[in-house]
């Protein structure tokens, strides 16, 4: 097995969850969809590796339908058009822009969970990208060593010990859980901006969570046909994609390993082998 | 339902007391690390290359190092112990073939960046992880990447790669979620199982 293949496909897969946030994620531009993911499940069968259960499949699978619809016909053409209109220094810069946008919430939450280095290092990205990096269009504080994470209320809540409640997706809002959906809402209240209801502040409103889109969908074009083809169920795929990365990223990337499944214990796999070997 | 167990009260009374009782949960595999090490090793020598010797060096690589047959068994889950000899032999080659397929296509967009292990862990005697990091520039979208790689070690002492995951994501964990929902909305046992071999052929025609 290349190890190469493993590192496209799995880079591929965490583009992918990204993608899945794209609805309040981005129409909030709360949510860091270049980090966004975690939880599990599996309909009937998803209870193991932690992973979230799907007992709304069948309606589910409906309203994937409906957002892989809106995707191929509206957000896809617009984020090729964005490809076309702005140069890749000017997308990687107002990525990183939104990004540090999405600072303050980040922080918000590091605090909430008790994880006062991580806010440390959050706030002191802010500062450090907001004043030498041209307002955050550059990151000068990951050359630094200090480098980017992130944070939503949803990830606090499983913090906190809050279950996740059956996986969701709506169309438009993308994948999550019971409990991300309320996270994301709370996440959207923690904006200022969401209170100020003048004309400028709705342009900016709007304005952010269209970049924040456009800005997460077109480098995941490419990664997400690939994984659309060589999915036998493009659904459970992304379902998969999703609970699994967002596990990972409640848990702040410290992987752990105790709640892999057993894929060593067909000790009659063994005997099988060598019966077959026999023959 | 299992939840987080990472902070919940009952995974963290859980921790403490295996803690207790073992100080050290987990150590490293040394033999484990040798043999992806290896794998590694014959990986980087031709990733760098063209686009037509990665796809044979990975078909090489998948033959000589990875346990398709368990991964295929893994993949089925529960319906695993319902597969009939007859579906045995159409599915696990086809399976070996599709996987090789979906790495293969991988292949086809990626530039090509080495990897060096940096450690593991082991789950049980032949359950081991190992730790590996994409070796690349500041900046590249690969830069930190850890990629684990799941090792078994057979009753022998043989070992082979049986799951390969990043960013928390793991191949045949994935895998299964797919196999096990076509399998289950089409009937589930036997009946699911051949609308599953059914799925995969027709993927392989596209």
């Amino acid at each position: 097995m290349s190890a190469a293949a493993i590192a496209l496909l799995f880079a591929a897969s965490s583009a992918a969850n990204a993608q899945l946030y794209l609805p309040i994620g981005q129409l909030t531009g709360e949510i860091d969809p270049d980090m966004a993911a975690t939880d599990i499940a599996s309909a009937a069968n998803a209870t193991a590796n932690g992973l979230a259960p799907d007992p709304w499949e069948n309606l589910n699978r409906r309203f994937f339908g409906v957002h892989v619809f809106l995707d191929d016909n509206l957000l896809v053409p617009a984020s090729r058009g964005y490809r076309v209109a702005v140069p890749k220094i000017g997308r990687r810069g107002l990525r990183k822009f939104l990004a540090n946008a999405r600072a303050p919430g980040i922080f918000i939450n590091d605090i909430l969970q008790g994880e006062f280095k991580r806010g440390g290092e959050t706030a002191a990205r802010f500062v450090i990208n907001s004043v030498f990096g041209a307002g955050g269009f550059a990151d000068p504080a990951a050359k630094l060593g200090i480098p980017q994470h992130s944070e939503d209320f949803g990830q606090t809540l499983a913090v906190w010990g809050v279950p996740s409640g059956p996986y969701t997706m709506f169309p438009v809002f993308g994948p999550g859980t019971v409990r991300s959906n309320f996270g994301n809402l709370g996440q959207i209240a923690m904006n200022p901006l969401i209170y100020v209801r003048t004309p400028s502040a709705n342009i900016a409103r709007n304005a952010r969570a269209g970049m924040s889109a456009l800005s997460a969908r077109e480098p995941l074009i490419e990664p997400l046909e690939q994984i659309r083809g060589n999915s036998l169920d493009y659904y459970a795929s992304f379902r998969s994609f999703y609970l699994q990365a967002r596990k990972r990223e409640i848990a702040n990337g410290r992987t752990s390993f105790d709640d892999l499944p057993d894929i060593t214990d067909f000790e009659d796999f063994d005997e099988f082998d060598e019966i077959g070997e026999e023959e | 339902m299992v939840q987080n167990t990472l902070f919940s009260r009952r995974g963290v009374i859980l921790s403490a007391g295996a803690c207790a009782l073992a100080p050290i949960a987990a150590y490293a595999d040394q033999p484990a690390e040798t043999f992806i090490s290896g794998v590694l090793t014959e990986a980087n020598a031709f990733i760098g290359g063209n686009e037509q010797a990665r796809l044979d060096g990975i078909a090489r690589l998948v033959d000589k190092y990875v346990d398709m047959r368990r991964i295929s068994r893994f993949a089925l889950g529960q319906y695993a112990r319902q597969i009939t000899d007859a579906q045995r032999a159409e599915y696990e080659p086809l399976f070996r073939r599709y996987a090789k397929l979906v790495y293969q296509q991988a292949l086809t967009t990626y530039s090509g960046q080495p990897l060096e292990v940096t450690g593991s862990i082991d789950r049980s005697a032949r359950d081991i992880i190992v730790r590996s990091k994409v070796i690349a520039a500041a900046g590249s979208e690969f830069a930190n990447l850890e990629v684990l790689w799941r090792v078994y070690r057979a009753r022998d002492g043989a070992m082979s790669v049986i799951d390969a995951g990043a960013n928390g994501i793991w191949l045949a964990i994935e895998q299964q979620s797919q196999f096990k929902s076509i399998i289950a909305n089409n009937g589930g046992g036997t009946t699911g199982i051949d609308a599953l071999i059914r799925e995969i052929k027709a993927q392989l025609d596209r």
